[in-house]
């Protein structure tokens, strides 16, 4: 068929028009809640063929791609907490270069499947399930009339017994930068590892670990997700030779549409809805990537491609 | 009395239709048909094999184990000496045209081709004997050697064809080849045999390229002389695709 594409460095021919689409629904998801999308991408891409390595480094670029398209329509309509996102984005860097050295050095002794597995089923896992209660709760709560528990302890000591504090007036917040630096550096880690941009771990920590004001989360994530995927992006075409520009390009074409009308539709709906949405998504995928580990193999045998992935 | 003239010698020559597989942008695979002939005067039975292999690739492999109740990979083994793409076509079955020694000789036949694990191996002396030759895979090396020809199988890349040469006439015959769109880039040679009497009495090779073309070749080279300029091209492709989709619906 004509509508299929050779891809020059992954070097599997895939169908253009699905590529596109799939982008497109990605890119939707990830306008709607404020997310990357790579937890998703990534899954899909290897299910579909294409090497471990080149998925996971041509998703970089067309999460950077979604991540801008809807990160100018949140500075615009909402608010990007700037310095904030550099904080975060600086631990990202940190993280991200760790993660690569990490990556590598576990698809040398053959555990990278074990290690993408494990980190979706207890990362998704764990984070979609208490999204999900927690969001239940409240729309509970809210249908029922009960008034909403109160806003925990706004000054826990984590965040302001530790040294340098540092002034964040966007998110009127005046807290050390120790607690984001580091939530940047595990998030880097992880999206090296996972292929991900980090948002749907992000956007919780954001929340409940630095008491950061929900308006500005998201933007605030996206913004700090574009400049780790930036870097990851070079990182694996300049060191690993694994972007696939004809992928990246294929997929952000829907990608960036889709984020904008995310972004749209995300007005549309409540929070606590999107919350509901977002774990659900987030569980299922968690839960069918981890459940490999337990089943039975129909073929006792596994091919690496290339240098493994 | 008439002089007996010598024997004129059995030969084979073949040609294929193709000798560059050109992947483009729509590359879906290519097939190829290799058309040759046989020249005996005595018009001895006849077998021909015709063996295409790859450019050779090491073959990382892993077993699933279970441990604490979840599946998880072996160590990996490498194996050497694995062609990337691997086709036996004969005119009959493999072990009704030659015997096993003649053809492991040959590698003629996935059972026969030249695959090891170098790094599992070590020379040792064992009962007194010098120089022997002990796999640390053990009895299961087996096991792995075959999962890896299954796998390679399973993505059309080494194929067996017991009546995959035939004669199209007298002394003409005819192969086809397949490659699946995973075929690595690279020299592929096809080796043609004429069997006689369990022997190869004449071989030809021929050779093919398999190589990108257009903007596939200039893409994969950009990414593999200029990996950082690559990078930072395709990230700003990236980010204006972005930002230029941002723009446009704000206007709409």
């Amino acid at each position: 068929m004509a509508l299929d594409i050779y891809l020059p460095i992954a070097e599997v021919s895939v169908n253009g028009p699905l590529l596109v689409a799939l982008g497109a629904g990605v890119g939707f998801i990830s306008g709607l809640f404020g997310i990357g999308g790579g937890f998703l991408m990534t899954p899909i891409l290897v299910f579909l063929g294409i090497p471990p390595a080149v998925a996971v480094a041509s998703l970089a670029s067309h999460v950077a791609a979604s991540s801008t398209s809807s990160v100018i329509s949140y500075t615009r309509a909402r608010a990007v907490d700037f310095r904030m996102g550099g904080v975060l984005a600086s631990g990202g860097v940190v993280g991200s270069i760790l993660g690569v050295e990490v990556f590598r050095w576990i698809r040398l002794i053959g555990q990278a499947d074990l290690v993408v597995s494990l980190s979706y089923l207890i990362f998704l896992g764990v984070i979609g399930g208490l999204m999900l209660s927690e969001s239940l709760t409240t729309i509970i709560r809210s249908r029922r009339g009960d008034a909403q528990p109160q806003i925990r302890d706004r000054r826990p000591p984590l965040l302001y017994g530790l040294p340098f504090k540092v002034k964040f007036p966007k998110s009127r917040m005046y807290i050390s930068v120790i607690p984001p630096i580091a939530l940047g550096v595990f998030v880097g880690m992880l999206s090296a590892i996972m292929g991900v941009g980090g948002g749907f771990i992000l956007v919780p920590a954001m929340i409940y670990l630095l008491r950061m004001p929900a308006n500005v989360v998201v933007g605030t994530s996206l913004f700090q997700i574009i400049i780790t995927t930036t870097l990851t992006s070079v990182l694996q075409a300049g060191r690993n030779q694994t972007v696939d520009i004809v992928l990246a390009t294929l997929l952000l074409i829907g990608g960036v549409i889709g984020a904008q009308l995310g972004a749209k539709a995300s007005s549309r709906f409540r929070a606590e809805e999107l919350r509901a949405i977002l774990a659900l998504i987030v569980l299922a995928v968690g839960l069918r990537m981890g459940l490999g580990l337990f089943l039975t193999p129909t073929e006792p045998f596994i091919l690496m491609t290339g240098s493994g992935g | 009395m008439m002089v007996q003239p010598p024997p004129v010698p059995p030969t084979v020559s073949a040609a294929l239709t193709t000798t560059e597989v050109r992947v483009t942008s729509g590359f879906q695979g290519a097939r190829i048909v290799l058309y040759g002939a046989v020249f005996d005067p005595s018009h001895r039975p006849s077998d021909v094999v015709v063996i295409v292999r790859g450019p050779e690739q090491p073959i990382r492999i892993a077993h699933k184990v279970r441990v604490a109740g979840l599946w998880i990979n072996s160590r990996p083994v490498v194996f050497r000496g694995a062609p990337g793409f691997y086709k036996a076509a004969s005119t009959r079955p493999l072990d009704q045209i030659a015997g096993f020694g003649v053809l492991r000789r040959l590698g003629a036949g996935i059972d026969h081709l030249a695959i090891n694990a170098p790094a599992e191996q070590r020379v040792e002396t064992r009962y007194g004997v010098k120089d022997v030759v002990v796999n640390r895979l053990g009895a299961d090396y087996l096991d792995w050697r075959q999962a890896v020809v299954r796998l390679k199988a399973k993505m059309g890349l080494y194929e067996e064809d017991d009546h995959g040469v035939v004669f199209v006439d007298q002394n003409l015959f005819k192969a086809d080849i397949t490659l699946p769109t995973d075929a690595p880039i690279g020299r592929y040679q096809a080796q043609i045999l004429l069997f006689q009497n369990g022997q190869p009495v004449s071989q030809r090779v021929r050779e093919l390229d398999v190589k990108k073309v257009g903007l596939q070749r200039t893409l994969y080279l950009f990414a593999h002389f200029h990996p950082w300029t690559y990078g930072l091209v395709s990230v700003s492709i990236a980010l204006a695709a972005g930002w230029a989709a941002s723009v446009a619906f704000r206007r709409s």
